[in-house]
């Protein structure tokens, strides 16, 4: 309807010009001015039209038109579209190339304005939208701002449903001025379906659904109601998208601003969590001394033979145990805590080994610990005491899954830039359930009753934080050479490595 | 029949308690303070002949506690304290206290210390009023050192040591017993000038103990104490 409209508009500027620019003519023929004015008159007429019409068509035919009024009216014989001078024919084929070349000129200049008018109102939009979405604190501002603009933008009603990671879903329906909380009926639905989308949208029963992705995955679905003029949503698809990617990156910064801040929640908790650790470790410190001296004084009080010597025995080993327990929580909350404090010095490896074998060849005298170190002497960067508590830790393991004939074995090496430190048993090895969970905190064998002997899997978790906190390596494995369980950990023989700070 | 007295300065009863059963029981005299200022008003009023000092005190850092004593009085301080107390631990061994026990400690060592501490204590007493002679000849168990000849035995055996390993063999077997810091040996050796550079020094000791020990990381006679120090265990001597 509006298209004939805008034809029968223009045609009848069309014809009003020429008709005014003939009877023009016809009045300076009268009053006896030169022909030529008339050529000028149409030429004018032509490109009236041309700046008044839209489109080349019109401006053509008002030049086609205009020659043949001017063949018509105003060259001998009149009133017919012969010509008795054949010059005319080259006025008249200048006459047409002027007219044409300059209504064509005078369209496409209008053309250009129109666009660039265009251009400047969506650029407008878009930033009005993204200053607004800047503002935007949450993503329900952000839903509500896209509804509102797309639906401003193609006049219908538009729904917009986050269905990103890091908040619960929203549904935000724009319907004429009003914006409305909707529920989301299944976001991961939703999800689903958008994730195998390969076409721009989704048809729907009620909606045309377009997917906002962000960096990583869907954030949202703006869903535009049917009703929408086909023709004017095409025309506007550019600043659809235009809008949309806007939206998009106003979500991500969102999402990433939210994921941070559990990020830094969490840690928060952690280190929390650690220093509580922390704390009641080293108050158990002091009573569990307590407790071993004066359990230590009553077995010396107490008859050999006496039933009760077991039992204070029990009360010992028992504190023993904590001890060691407490002081391996002290060392992993000092450096899972995340701010330590490894402190480097140039150390000796042999004599690190050798007080980690004085250590476990106290608390187990009956045991005796082979030792290998090369003959080569040299200082390598470490923190002695925790280096020391690896070692302890490896062969307090070492010798509870041995028995006492079989040999327990520390070596050290070096190669061209590591040192490297085994510690070899000959004990019934690493059952194949455990290979994998060796180092993972508070995991302990399953493969055998939990009575048999504690074992309370810190001790392997902290070895490997200490040693990867130096820049090296454990891993633990079944020997190849014979029977038994073979532990071997590294260390940069310089100071290059990760340094925590 | 004389008894020593040792005073206890710990804040912590239980502790306290253990120690003065286990001391008693030994023979000594024991005295207990449970905090600073107690105790150097003991130490000022009645004396005693061996302090067993914890540095974690209510009232005045255990240091300061050290240093007032230290003033007027050489007797033994055996110093008590957590195992992450390291640097505590060196600073008070260097401004003079004469041996430390890391919590908890079983009563073996509490005994082993106080013994290796008094002996020390008289036997540095003894030698002051006698002119320590140059060509005293040093022995611990199979090691001997004969400073009048300058050389070192093992097993009977003469071993061939740098100057330097000599110099550091001679200082341990004057203090058997007794944990010896690194800026200690690096003074009494090196120099005062010399600085706080340990690593020459674990280098010399590395050499030694090839030369002394059946295997230096299992160490016999020196024994290394992490982040302090060394010290030298004493032996029988072996006939």
């Amino acid at each position: 309807m509006i298209k004939k409209k805008e034809i029968l508009h223009s045609l009848l500027k069309l014809v009003g010009i020429v008709f005014a620019a003939t009877v023009l003519g016809k009045i300076f023929i009268e009053l006896g001015f030169p022909e030529t004015n008339i050529v000028v008159m149409y030429l004018l007429a032509v490109l009236l039209v041309a700046r008044f019409t839209s489109g080349y068509q019109y401006g053509i035919l008002s030049a086609v038109v205009s020659l043949i009024c001017y063949n018509y009216f105003f060259t001998e014989p009149y009133h017919t579209l012969a010509v008795n001078d054949p010059g005319y024919l080259i006025t008249f084929s200048i006459m047409l190339t002027t007219s044409i070349l300059t209504s064509a000129l005078t369209t496409k200049e209008k053309l250009l304005t129109e666009e660039a008018n265009e251009k400047g109102k969506e650029s407008q939009i878009l930033y009005m939208l993204s200053s607004k979405l800047s503002d935007a604190a949450d993503m329900e501002a952000v839903l509500k701002i896209a509804a509102e603009s797309i639906s401003h933008l193609i006049q219908v009603n538009v729904g917009c449903i986050y269905v990103g990671r890091q908040s619960e879903p929203i549904y935000i329906q724009q319907s004429g001025k009003e914006q409305i909380h909707r529920s989301v009926p299944d976001a991961d639905e939703i999800r689903k379906i958008y994730a195998n989308l390969r076409t721009e949208y989704l048809e729907e029963e009620e909606a045309y659904g377009y997917p906002v992705n962000g960096r990583e995955y869907l954030l949202a679905v703006v869903k535009i109601d049917k009703t929408v003029d086909a023709e004017h949503l095409q025309e506007k698809k550019k600043l659809l998208h235009s809008i949309m990617e806007n939206v998009s990156m106003a979500m991500d910064r969102i999402e990433v601003t939210i994921e941070r801040v559990r990020d830094r929640e969490s840690m928060e908790r952690e280190r929390e969590r650690a220093n509580l650790l922390r704390a009641i470790s080293h108050d158990l410190r002091t009573p569990l001394s307590g407790i071993m001296g004066t359990s230590e004084i009553l077995m010396d009080m107490t008859d050999k033979e006496d039933r009760r010597q077991e039992l204070l025995q029990g009360i010992y080993q028992d504190a023993d145990w904590l001890k060691s327990l407490v002081e391996n929580i002290l060392s992993l909350t000092r450096l899972q805590d995340g701010k330590i404090v490894i402190q480097k010095e140039m150390e000796a490896i042999e004599e690190v080994i050798g007080c980690a074998v004085a250590h476990v060849e106290r608390s187990f005298p009956e045991r005796e610990i082979q030792v290998e170190i090369p003959d080569e002497f040299r200082l390598v960067p470490m923190d002695a005491k925790l280096i020391e508590q690896v070692i302890t830790n490896l062969l307090d393991n070492a010798v509870k899954h041995t028995r006492p004939q079989e040999t327990i074995t520390v070596s050290a090496g070096y190669t061209e830039d590591t040192l490297l430190v085994s510690v070899r048993d000959e004990g019934e090895g690493i059952a194949e359930a455990d290979v994998s969970n060796l180092f993972k905190i508070f995991y302990t064998s399953k493969t055998r009753s939990a009575d048999v002997k504690r074992g309370i899997g810190l001790g392997l978790t902290i070895c490997e934080t200490v040693v990867n906190a130096h820049g090296g390596t454990i891993t633990g494995r079944n020997r190849t050479d014979g029977k038994g369980a073979e532990f071997i950990f590294t260390l940069p023989l310089t100071e290059g490595g990760r340094e925590i700070v | 029949m004389f008894k020593e007295k040792i005073l206890i300065i710990e804040d912590d009863v239980q502790i306290q308690n253990f120690m003065v059963y286990t001391l008693e029981n030994a023979g000594f005299s024991v005295e207990g303070a449970v905090n600073g200022k107690d105790g150097i008003s003991y130490m000022v009023r009645k004396n005693a002949d061996l302090i067993l000092l914890d540095l974690g005190l209510p009232d005045i850092d255990g240091m300061e506690v050290l240093h007032k004593i230290r003033e007027w009085s050489e007797v033994p301080i055996i110093i008590v304290s957590a195992r992450d107390q390291d640097k505590e631990k060196a600073a008070a061994l260097d401004d003079g206290a004469d041996d430390y026990l890391t919590k908890p400690f079983s009563a073996t060592e509490l005994m082993a210390r106080i013994r290796v501490a008094l002996r020390h204590y008289y036997r540095m007493n003894q030698l002051e009023s006698e002119e320590r002679p140059d060509d005293t000849v040093y022995v611990n168990g199979n090691l001997k050192l004969d400073n009048g000849a300058h050389i070192a035995y093992k097993d009977d055996k003469e071993i061939h040591l740098t100057p330097l390993e000599y110099r550091l063999l001679l200082l341990f077997m004057q203090n058997p017993g007794k944990v010896l810091t690194y800026h200690t040996i690096l003074r009494k050796i090196w120099g005062e000038g010399y600085g706080e550079d340990t690593q020459v020094l674990r280098s010399v000791m590395a050499s030694t103990r090839r030369k002394i020990e059946r295997n230096p990381a299992k160490p016999e006679y020196i024994e290394t104490e992490i982040g302090i120090g060394y010290r030298m265990r004493e032996h029988e001597a072996v006939k």
